[in-house]
């Protein structure tokens, strides 16, 4: 072949891949949105749709009695029951309503809180008439009160690493998710070796001569409380941080100039661009905390019952219309709420928004300025996170190397001869090590891209983008126990097709994909606050110069919002090290389980060897989450 | 019961299962023909695929790898695999309702209730094959008062567990009777486990109502209830996280609980065992063969072994549970024998009682607490 013959090959080969290019750059977010659709389907919208036919279809037929059963039932909806049974009887309700009220009243009188402690204090107690919760409402008022204990602990965490400089911050930073990752037997016994009658918290007491107390029983609706905030207060904080390193501070350099107070300017100026990263996170922790399931019954007992722990006993019994029925309301409610809050965060958007970051004043640089109210405050909070976070983090690690008599290494020593010698139907450690790391960047890469389209579709679409947004939150919404349902039925047994063939989807993929699917709306939650303020203009500007709408995208909205799209990337591999319950279902009989599912598989008479799984998951996973947050980091600003 | 009773009300359920069995495998005539004949060659060669739960093969020192090993050299052309199911027997209950494949052969850790919720879910006698235990010659070893009374003859007891309590002595004294658990010395001491989700809880329900009846078991919870009982999601969490952190004095746990305080050199005070009303409750666990199996003969063989001798003496000490044959038949270690505790009297409800009942006592008891 002679040389310009050659070229001239080249020369179209160019030519045609640059066309190719440009093809794939004009449709990148069209097959990308595709795509994402494909999975949601697959993974998503088929199993979740076998379960729920079970609420609707009875022997075949199409019937609303398991719904009216459930409405019905003042064990689910309390007072609501007898609404939803007669709604008509307005008169009689409004009459109940009314008595309830004059019943409610107001006494203030003197109390002593603070056991063993006498110092009266006036106690405003607010009578409130029993009424009967329900299930729902019960398991709605904790909710509740985990949401805003989770924003009380996440909060005060944003503002110190969002605007305090100090060594060990990025780290720190990288390290906020980590409790998110952790299953829950880890956490109750990280709670109780914390606060238990004979845990840290209580031999730390025991210095100053005080205690024992009972922390843990003395309110185990507030423990349980607590435990949801060690769950996601992390959440709220990296969601908000995210929010807080965009804010463009010029504008309230400008309003300073102008005459403004600090705390004006902070009220008119930051306050307004950081209310949907701290309504997302809100929202976010109500959601999971309507849905708790082990974290309410390890820690503060049947008593604290939550309806999702009912869908699991009756999905134990087979019952799955029932199961399904209770589902479908949990999941409507959650879609309602987050309805709800996306319509409020689309009538947010169209803030301008410059790339100016703030800067971070040093945390402790002098004495001085270490003993001001302000420093002192944030110590304060400093060890208040100490007890409640790194306290029953601690006492797990403690508890990998300890056993009834003292200091021990067997539990490790498990690990490692189970590595060496254990057999190929048991569980060996570094398979599941490498296994969630390899789903946890592989769900990354796959739920990074979902999570943006979704963004970049819904977020100018306005009423019919929040519809579409809601939907793409479904992965939330939906019981962790019915989705697994959904998928053993669905998925693991397949679903016969004619000519004898049955559609099956198991093992690794599977598992990516339903991470990603459980993953990608963390993206977007990330993601579309920070997408929503971005001036519409610049996206404009950069079509009219002939940019695809991808290029735009990739050159001007991304980079703007490269702290979200970190954030989220950070949450979605932290999703996938700690899924558990679809993880445990499709890695069946297979060898793609993860660490979470060692932990639990490890979990025998002795839990020894559970713990030290536990602790390593720990360990693995910190430092993948500085890693993760390094490079990222990289292409933030 | 005598051991030769047990046996003959194992084939003789045959007779009371018949009806079941006539839909299923299209026998019919002879009674004490149960579908199973002994064939004049059996076929000892593949893979036989044996379902289980987790702690038989994956935790601390688990007997499943020493019956693989046993089990293949006594059997050179047979391998034996071990299979986990997530939700234990729901998943093979499932399946069958959905038509899906079950590869599984063996079933190792069977429940009364487990064959209760299958009856109550699919077809009366479904799922497991009504056994011949004329094939498993080393069922006449099997102790009296585990029999599992399945109307379907489906299962074989392998070992047995007793629910008691465990108690720190330092801090209470023992209990002498249900009842006693109520009064003030008892007050915020027990732990127990929810019915709806942890075996041990379902065991202790069990128990009170086979104490105080189906019409008096709910007030006996009222009263516990008032003396404070704390009732967690699982035996780990009760045990593992709440107990062993001296969080409470007494938790419903396992008779065989010093066999570990004892190998993890744990201060025995804390592990002292209570039987009130001189019971524990026995929960039996049982073996039986899908229906479906294509290893029948294999499978047959492995009942059989796990019987033996030196199996059952493995299975008990590593899955610290009572072996289910007589003790003539079985070589423990002396340390074994010092520190499982057997109840004087072993209760439990029986299939014909847990069937069509078990479903609603648990929902009724649960709602009990939940209900706020």
């Amino acid at each position: 072949m002679s040389r310009p013959e050659r070229s001239e090959r080249g020369a179209g080969l160019r030519r045609r891949s640059a066309t190719a290019r440009r093809w794939l750059e004009r449709r990148a977010l069209a097959l990308t949105a595709l795509a994402t659709a494909a999975v949601l389907a697959v993974m998503l919208y088929f199993p979740v749709g076998v379960v729920f036919v079970n609420a609707v279809f009875d022997d075949g037929t199409a019937t609303l009695a398991f719904f009216r059963a459930v409405l019905t039932d003042p064990f689910y909806f309390g007072v609501l029951a007898d609404v939803f049974a007669e709604p008509l009887a307005v008169r009689t309700h409004l009459e109940s309503l009314v008595g309830w009220l004059t019943a409610v009243s107001i006494t203030v009188s003197l109390e002593y809180p603070l056991p063993g402690i006498p110092l009266p204090v006036p106690w405003p107690s607010f009578e409130l008439p029993a009424f009967r919760k329900g299930l729902f409402g019960f398991t709605a008022y904790q909710a509740a009160l985990s949401t805003i204990a989770s924003l009380a602990l996440g909060l005060p965490a944003a503002y110190v690493l969002a605007n305090y400089e100090f060594r060990g911050r990025r780290t720190l930073r990288s390290l906020t998710i980590l409790p998110f990752v952790l299953p829950g037997i880890m956490v109750a016994v990280g709670f109780y070796a914390m606060f238990g009658r004979t845990g840290t918290l209580n031999q730390l007491l025991a210095i100053g001569g005080l205690g024992p107390f009972p922390f843990i029983e003395w309110n185990p609706l507030a423990i349980v409380i607590v435990a949801h905030a060690f769950y996601n207060a992390p959440l709220v904080a990296r969601v908000t941080v995210a929010a807080w390193e965009s804010v463009d501070v010029r504008a309230g350099e400008t309003a300073r100039s102008l005459g403004a107070s600090p705390r004006r300017a902070f009220r008119d100026i930051v306050v307004p661009q950081l209310l949907p990263a701290v309504m997302t996170g809100a929202l976010l922790t109500f959601i999971f905390t309507f849905m708790t399931f082990p974290i309410v019954l390890a820690l503060g007992g049947l008593q604290l019952a939550t309806v999702e722990v009912w869908i699991y006993d009756r999905v134990r019994q087979l019952a799955y219309a029932e199961a399904a029925t209770l589902a479908i309301l949990e999941t409507v409610l959650s879609l309602a709420l987050t309805y709800a809050y996306l319509r409020y965060e689309s009538a947010r958007s169209g803030l301008a928004r410059g790339a100016t970051a703030p800067s971070r004043t040093p945390l402790f640089p002098d004495l001085r300025t270490a003993l001001s109210p302000r420093r002192l405050a944030i110590i304060g909070y400093g060890l208040v996170t100490v007890v409640v976070f790194v306290g029953p983090m601690a006492s797990l690690v403690l508890g990998s190397v300890t056993d009834g008599s003292g200091f021990t290494l067997r539990h490790y020593a498990f690990l490692l001869e189970r590595q060496l010698e254990g057999a190929d139907y048991q569980t060996l450690p570094w398979i599941a090590i490498r296994n969630s790391l390899v789903f946890g960047v592989a769900t990354l890469v796959v739920a990074v891209p979902m999570g943006v389209v979704v963004s970049v579709v819904t977020v100018r679409a306005g009423r019919g983008g929040a519809i579409v947004d809601t939907l793409a939150m479904l992965p939330l919404a939906v019981s962790g126990v019915v989705f697994g349902i959904g998928l053993l039925q669905g998925l693991v047994f397949g679903i016969p097709l004619p000519g004898g063939w049955r559609f099956q989807v198991t093992g690794a993929v599977a598992i990516v994909a339903a991470h990603a699917v459980a993953a990608y709306p963390f993206v977007t939650r990330n993601v579309s606050p920070l997408l929503a303020n971005l001036d519409p203009a610049m996206v404009e500007s950069a079509r009219a110069l002939g940019a695809s709408r991808y290029r735009a995208l990739r050159d001007v909205e991304l980079p703007l919002v490269a702290s979200g799209i970190v954030a989220g990337a950070a949450f979605a591999f932290a999703i996938s090290i700690g899924e558990f319950s679809s993880t445990v279902i499709l890695a069946s009989g297979s060898e793609a389980y993860t660490m979470p599912v060692a932990v639990e598989r490890y979990l025998g008479r002795r839990s020894g060897p559970a713990i030290a799984m536990g602790t390593v998951l720990l360990g693995v996973t910190a430092a993948s989450f500085v890693v993760v947050d390094r490079v990222g980091g990289r292409f933030e600003r | 019961m005598k051991r030769r009773t047990f046996v003959g009300a194992v084939g003789g359920s045959a007779v009371a299962g018949i009806a079941g069995c006539l839909t299923r495998d299209g026998e019919n005539g002879d009674p004490a023909n149960d579908g199973d004949p002994e064939p004049d060659d059996l076929d000892l060669e593949g893979e036989l695929q044996v379902a289980t739960y987790e702690t038989m093969v994956d935790g601390e020192g688990t007997a499943g790898p020493w019956l693989k090993e046993a089990f293949e050299k006594e059997y050179p052309d047979a391998e034996l695999t071990w299979t986990v199911p997530n939700n234990a027997i729901n998943d093979y209950i499932d399946r069958e309702r959905q038509n899906a494949d079950i590869d599984a052969d063996v079933y190792l850790g069977a429940n009364v209730d487990d064959l209760v919720r299958i009856d109550d879910t699919l077809d009366d006698g479904g799922l497991l094959r009504k056994l011949n235990v004329d094939r498993i010659d080393n069922a006449e070893r099997i102790r009296d008062g585990l029999e599992m009374g399945d109307p379907h003859g489906r299962v074989l007891p392998y070992d047995t567990g007793y629910i008691c309590l465990v108690y720190d002595e330092t801090v209470v004294d023992e209990p002498e009777t249900l009842d006693d658990l109520t009064e003030p010395a008892y007050e915020d001491a027990l732990l127990a486990q929810n019915a709806q989700s942890a075996d041990s809880g379902q065991a202790f329900l069990l128990w009170t109502i086979d104490a105080y009846g189906e019409d008096g078991y709910l007030d006996y919870w009222r009263a516990l209830d008032e003396n404070g009982v704390r009732i967690l999601d699982s035996w780990d969490e009760s045990y593992t996280a709440s107990y062993m952190n001296g969080e409470r004095p007494m938790v419903v746990s396992y008779s065989t609980d010093q066999v570990f305080a004892n190998e993890y050199d744990y201060d025995m005070s804390r592990h002292q065992i209570a039987f009130p009303n001189d019971q524990g409750y026995a929960n039996p666990e049982g073996m039986g063969i899908f229906e479906g199996t294509s290893e029948l003969d294999l499978a047959y063989e492995f009942l059989n072994f796990a019987l033996s001798s030196e199996s059952q003496a493995v299975i008990a000490q590593r899955n610290v549970q009572f072996p289910a044959v007589e003790s003539e038949y079985v070589d423990l270690d002396e340390e074994f024998d010092q520190y499982a505790h057997v109840p004087p009297e072993a209760v439990t409800i029986g299939y014909d009682d847990l069937r069509g009942n078990l479903n609603g006592w648990v929902e009724d008891w649960a709602r009990e607490f939940a209900g706020q």
